[in-house]
């Protein structure tokens, strides 16, 4: 098993880059954990939320010595986090709490053969839809889509159906080499 | 804008704070979606966030790239 609490006394030091590690291994386990949440808030949203108070959090947490402590603090905090924005609208969120199971956590491993099949497959897109996916890629979150599609001069409707399109070419290109794109 | 297009919006890891509280806000293309848009809209930002890690060197995805530049934008 992966303990990810070697990265936490720098994480807990204030280093950023030892929490970006730390989020590529745990973020698909947390996401997957708000499966039962899915049509109740925007996960997203949640996790986004979540994952800031992980980083405020990291300095008081101290290992349990059962490994991934600070990975099972934050599938607390997110799942408190979407119970608290569940309430907040005004929804009863008991059936879906009840479905999160902490063990259902992993960690998650880079895959370099997969990159590399992700990276052919997404250079052998046609030019537009490569162009906006890369935009949309090189964004990072930091940008809404109405100003990408403002830069590169298309309407909203279409930069997201451009997004769509080069999404369904990709998958399409990775099951031709038999890889299904599924959450990991 | 169709179901289709309201997730690929929603899909995305950008999603604007409140300027009074500071909390992340639920996008707005998410809030238009009936339940079964959002099932759709949550296995579709899984494949995304799939998507963009395997592309990126340090195995981030744009959530982690986001939640990152807030904590070193603060």
């Amino acid at each position: 098993m992966t303990d990810l609490d070697e990265l936490l006394p720098a994480i807990a030091a204030g280093d950023a880059e030892a929490f970006g590690r730390w989020l590529a291994a745990a973020e698909p386990g947390l996401r997957r954990s708000l499966r039962g949440f899915a049509t109740q808030v925007d996960t997203e949203a949640v996790l986004q939320e979540g994952l800031l108070r992980v980083w405020q959090i990291a300095p008081r947490v101290t290992p349990d010595g059962k490994g991934n402590s600070l990975l099972r603090v934050a599938h607390r905090i997110v799942r408190n986090a979407a119970l608290d924005e569940a309430r907040r609208m005004g929804n009863r969120m008991e059936s879906a709490a009840e479905e999160l199971d902490p063990e259902a956590i992993t960690v998650a491993e880079p895959d370099p053969w997969l990159r590399e099949l992700i990276e052919a497959c997404f250079e052998a897109l046609p030019p537009t839809p490569k162009k906006l996916l890369g935009m949309r890629l090189e964004a990072s979150g930091g940008v809404h889509d109405k100003v990408l599609a403002r830069r590169a001069k298309k309407k909203l409707n279409t930069f997201l159906q451009a997004i769509t399109r080069a999404k369904k070419l990709l998958a399409r290109c990775l099951e031709g080499k038999g890889v299904s794109l599924e959450a990991s | 804008m169709n179901d289709d297009t309201l997730i690929e919006l929603a899909s995305g890891a950008f999603r604007e704070r409140d300027r009074r509280t500071g909390r992340i806000v639920p996008s707005a293309a998410w809030m238009d979606l009936d339940a079964d848009g959002r099932e759709a809209l949550f296995e579709a930002t899984g494949q995304s966030r799939a998507l963009e890690a395997a592309l990126d060197p340090r195995g981030l995805s744009a959530t982690a790239r986001a939640v990152l530049a807030r904590i070193q934008g603060a």
